[in-house]
């Protein structure tokens, strides 16, 4: 019985690998068709390109931006508020989210503070932010902490409370105190929950960056947008929005693998999966 | 060498939800003395209260009315003087096998090398060298039941508690685990509480075995098993072992009996 299930199976891996390699090939031409379509359409004449620039042209577009490295300058300020504003929601709610999680009294105290903040959209914040913090960086970070804090903060309050009660019994059985409770059983138990959690504020604080970015700030992808629009170049316009989408699932990616480091033992229940 | 009692338990009481209508006596003035190195089984039909009793000894739940005592000592609170095995294994998933044979020592603050050695030597008795790097999630079920086995031998506890610890295994595994059980339990003499519902798992591991009422639980009878040690299981053919089974299959089929009678559900055993 020693033997079961621990060799990886190489038939096994070597048809989940085709399964990957196909859904891969899969994607990428639904991809081109997309693009074709797009670029027949435009080329041909059917839709003006004052409604939607072709392909190609978003293309030429992109190649300027990135050649004279203004494309890369934008990313870089939007990545920089993004970054800065959602850690420093993360460092706020991870401590407080796991205090109110094993805390009734904490929880009983702020839950009614947290219901009014959470529903707000970041955007409301926009001009009590201005008042507060002028049109600088430090507004685009509030804008994106005030957008996120609540709900990671609802995140790891949740994750916290669903560590199994069965688990924390056996380690006091074996003789833990509160506090190695709470280091050895309700931190790791809860660090796939928060992590997951905090992959969902990441995408939010995107959200919450580009809005600020519209209202008010010389650089960033949601300035270069809003400009575009100012200046009708749609496909100044569409070369922003990629822009977006190539960032996010890079950062995504990038989670992905921070998340496999420092959390081992699940990395193996999501193969098996 | 006179023989010592190690726990105590005096007219125990557990009612589940008192005082409201669903309320549950599950275990009724419970008397039961256990002896140092003892190796006893509770059996008896589902809702006789044999769960409920070792929460009990662990300090899990506290009893409407009677004391337990451990040593001379009341208990109160959750108690790791009694060390428990839960049936669904209850590992610490984002520890390896040695991380969580470590635990018990670790919260002991013993010093990191006696740790390891310790760690090291228990995964060695039940068998697991080679695997104190996986985590419990990669394991089979008969192997994560073994780490729990030396995690509890590695916290070293005045009293083992088992609670139907090998149920969720096949057959086979099962009696591989009985009998590795029995190594362990001849080589640290350690007393231990073993509920299960399988009077064979009883006969083969108890040095006495305590059939239970059905709910309210309470001791039914208490039959010292005189089958001779070491055992094997293929001492199930013998005379004697056919004799003791049959007298415990007639006190436990009594109380089964009465209560599937009394109770069309079962709240109580959990």
């Amino acid at each position: 019985m020693a033997s079961t299930g621990e060799r990886p199976r190489t038939g096994r891996a070597r048809a989940r690998l085709g399964e990957t390699w196909r859904s891969f090939a899969l994607g990428t031409l639904s991809v081109i068709v997309l693009l074709s379509v797009w670029q027949a359409v435009t080329a041909g004449g059917y839709i003006s390109p004052i409604f939607l620039p072709s392909p190609l042209q978003v293309f030429r577009q992109a190649r300027r931006y990135v050649t004279d490295g203004s494309l890369f300058w934008h990313v870089m300020s939007s990545g920089r508020r993004v970054l800065i504003g959602f850690v420093l929601a993360a460092i706020v709610a991870i401590p407080l989210g796991i205090v109110l999680g094993t805390s009734r009294v904490a929880k009983a105290l702020f839950d009614p503070i947290l219901s009014i903040i959470r529903p707000l959209p970041s955007l409301s914040w926009i001009p009590l932010t201005i008042l507060w913090f002028g049109i600088d960086e430090g507004q685009k970070y509030a804008i994106v902490f005030m957008g996120t804090f609540a709900s990671a903060l609802l995140y790891v309050m949740e994750s916290t409370r669903r560590v199994d009660p069965l688990l924390i019994k056996a380690a006091q059985n074996l003789g833990a105190t509160r506090v190695d409770v709470l280091r050895e059983v309700i931190l790791p138990g809860s660090l796939p929950g928060i992590i997951s959690g905090l992959k969902v504020c990441l995408a939010l604080s995107w959200t919450c960056v580009l809005s600020a970015e519209m209202v008010a700030a010389t650089q960033g992808l949601g300035a270069l947008i809003w400009f575009a629009k100012d200046w009708n170049n749609m496909a100044l316009v569409m070369v922003g929005m990629v822009s977006i989408s190539v960032t996010v699932l890079m950062i995504d990616t990038a989670f992905r693998a921070i998340e496999d480091r420092i959390l081992p033992w699940e990395r193996h229940q999501r193969r098996r999966d | 060498m006179a023989v010592s009692t190690i726990i105590v338990a005096d007219r125990v009481t557990k009612i589940f939800a008192e005082g409201r209508r669903d309320e549950v006596a599950a275990l009724q003035d419970l008397s039961l003395e256990v002896n140092e190195g003892e190796f006893i089984c509770l059996v008896g039909g589902s809702g006789c209260g044999k769960t409920t009793f070792l929460n009990l000894v662990a300090g899990f739940l506290s009893p409407t009315d009677g004391v337990i005592y451990l040593r001379g000592r009341r208990i109160a609170g959750i108690e790791p003087r009694a060390g428990m095995i839960f049936q669904s294994y209850a590992l610490l998933p984002w520890k390896t096998v040695f991380g969580n044979v470590e635990f018990g020592p670790k919260m002991k603050r013993l010093p990191k090398a006696e740790r390891r050695a310790i760690a090291e030597r228990f995964i060695r008795m039940v068998g697991l060298t080679g695997f104190e790097h996986f985590y419990p999630g990669q394991l089979s079920g008969g192997m994560q039941q073994r780490v729990t086995l030396a995690r509890l031998l590695a916290a070293d506890p005045e009293v083992f508690l088992m609670d139907e610890p090998f149920a969720a295994l096949d057959a086979m595994t099962r009696q591989v685990m009985q009998e590795e059980l029995i190594r362990i339990h001849e080589q640290s003499r350690k007393t231990t509480i073993f509920v299960t519902h399988n009077i064979d798992e009883a006969l083969i591991l108890a040095d006495r075995i305590i059939v239970m009422s059905a709910r309210p639980g309470r001791v039914k009878t208490s039959i010292q098993n005189d089958l001779p040690r070491p055992r094997h299981v293929d001492m199930q053919l013998s005379p004697r072992y056919l004799e003791l089974k049959t007298q415990i299959w007639g006190h436990v089929e009594e109380e089964v009996r009465r209560h599937i009678e009394a109770t069309p559900r079962d709240p109580g055993e959990r």
